[in-house]
């Protein structure tokens, strides 16, 4: 699978730090970041990065037949968070751990993590990925 | 006074994956010798997940150091790669770690390329770099996912691990530098052509030629060169590619083997190849008293090594509970079969 190079290098600082938008009106996070605020509409945001912030596992997904690509990550395993303290919402995928160890309210940080390797001889995506807090899995 | 005497280690931090192979299962799948895993002296081995490579687990043991340093990231002039599993043979691993941490753009960014040495040498000129005012911070990292041809000895150990040191001025320092030397020859032991997709070694330069001439040669160079003897040192941490070897060449050197084992972590996570040494500093920095000593010899095959006199200061206290400890990421295991564990290294041949 290729991925168009552009846009994968002009969003990796939002990928590498989770940089977030917050709406300094109605005070609400969004991920990833867009200049006008999902939620009221104002143009008033800042930048801020969430990649010190744990987050709730709020949701999550297994997919199986994984597109072209992920075969070697099967079972793929794609979950909704909330940022502890800025309550952004962050699509993202779990790693670090097996679907019995998921269940809602799980508490995990971001770490930086492959997301899609182009083969043996493309570029390799890296990005943000959730995993259970260190000390939760020993 | 020695320029190392200016500088230190103001942070550290390592990184260890969750998933462990047992030496035992990777015995039955090849037929070796059962009581091979016995002799090395190690029963589990650390592996890479199939999301992770140098670069992912170079970001957390240095985002681990950082946050031990407490230094603001755009401080940095130099980060200093040193492994032999670059995800690109060309492209700079290190300018993607530099961005993600947000150092970029005015700073130097290398990979450096010296077996499991890489990151030593690296650590011994961010010495010279900051001691000489060019910068004020230099990060160095060891990290490696280590490849060993499946079926090989050397895959009994092989492992995946990264530690980063952040170098600055003494003051700040949880641990100085007092001096330090190399000792290096072209030798035979270990190599890896472009071709290749794992390494191949001669048998007859693994040890005595390679491992414990250099060494041995580093450490007396440091020892003639400041006075220093093996009683002087609390701890002695040496390149570990097995949990043999570390005990014989502190033995030889005059080490006390009480020395070496608090810094051993190969028995539990296998060689961990840029970050054999340098995991073992990392460890006993988070468990070391201020006033204390230790000696730092890690080596690469081809070969080398550097010896370093490390003297702990008061501020390992209040930087040691900033960030996860070795203990921490040790503790931290899951055991998977071999067919798990060659899926997530890429030992299957397939079209992608
Ligand atoms: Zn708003």
């Amino acid at each position: 699978m290729r991925i168009s190079i552009p846009p994968s290098w002009r969003t990796r600082i939002y990928r590498y730090r989770l940089t977030a938008t917050k709406c300094k009106k109605c005070g609400r996070a969004a991920y990833p970041p867009s200049n006008i605020c999902r939620y009221c509409g104002s143009r008033e945001v800042e930048f801020i990065d969430l990649i010190d912030e744990k987050a709730r596992l709020i949701t999550w997904t297994i997919i199986y037949s994984a597109m072209e690509g992920f075969e070697e990550k099967r079972p793929v395993v794609l979950g909704i968070l909330e940022t502890v303290n800025t309550k952004a919402r962050v699509m993202a995928p779990l790693t670090d751990t097996t679907p019995e160890e998921l269940r809602v309210g799980l508490m995990m940080e971001p770490v930086l993590r492959r997301i899609i390797n182009e083969g043996g001889h493309g570029l390799i995506h890296y990005g943000v990925s959730y995993r259970p807090l260190l000390k939760s899995t020993s | 006074m020695l320029p190392e005497e200016n500088t230190g280690i103001v942070g550290w931090g390592s990184y260890v994956p969750r998933w462990r192979i047992t030496l035992e299962e990777i015995v039955e799948t090849w037929g070796f010798n059962p009581e091979q895993p016995k002799e090395l002296r190690v029963v589990e081995k650390s592996v890479a997940g199939v999301d992770e490579d140098a670069v992912t687990m170079a970001w957390e043991a240095a985002r681990n150091a950082l946050a031990r340093a407490g230094v603001n990231p755009k401080e940095i002039g130099a980060v200093w790669f040193g492994t032999e599993s670059k995800p690109y043979a060309v492209k700079p691993s290190a300018t993607i770690i530099a961005e993600a941490l947000g150092i970029t753009p005015n700073a130097m960014a290398t990979d450096w390329e010296f077996a499991c040495r890489a990151a030593s040498e690296a650590l011994r000129t961010s010495i010279g770099v900051v001691a000489s005012g060019l910068i004020k911070y230099a990060l160095v990292i060891g990290s490696d996912t280590a490849q060993a041809n499946p079926g090989d000895v050397l895959e009994l150990t092989a492992s995946s691990a990264a530690t980063a040191l952040v170098i600055g001025r003494r003051e700040e320092a949880a641990a100085y530098f007092e001096a330090s030397a190399s000792y290096v020859t072209d030798t035979p032991d270990f190599w890896r052509r472009d071709n290749s997709r794992y390494p191949l070694h001669g048998e007859a330069f693994t040890g005595e030629p390679a491992y414990f001439k250099h060494i041995i040669g580093a450490v007396k160079a440091l020892f003639a060169k400041t006075g220093l003897k093996p009683s002087d040192f609390d701890y002695a941490v040496f390149h570990q590619p097995n949990g043999t070897f570390p005990i014989r060449v502190a033995e030889i050197l005059g080490f006390t083997k009480e020395k070496v084992l608090p810094g051993l972590v190969t028995p539990l996570i296998g060689n961990s190849y840029n970050s054999s040494a340098l995991i073992g500093l990392s460890k006993i920095l988070d468990q070391a008293a201020p006033g204390q000593r230790i000696l730092l010899a890690p080596f690469g095959s081809g070969a080398g090594s550097d010896a370093f006199s490390i003297v702990v200061t008061d501020k390992v206290m209040e930087k040691r509970d900033k960030a996860p400890k070795v203990e921490d990421y040790l503790n931290r295991k899951q055991l998977i079969s071999y067919a798990l564990y060659a899926k997530y290294r890429r030992l299957i041949n397939r079209i992608d």
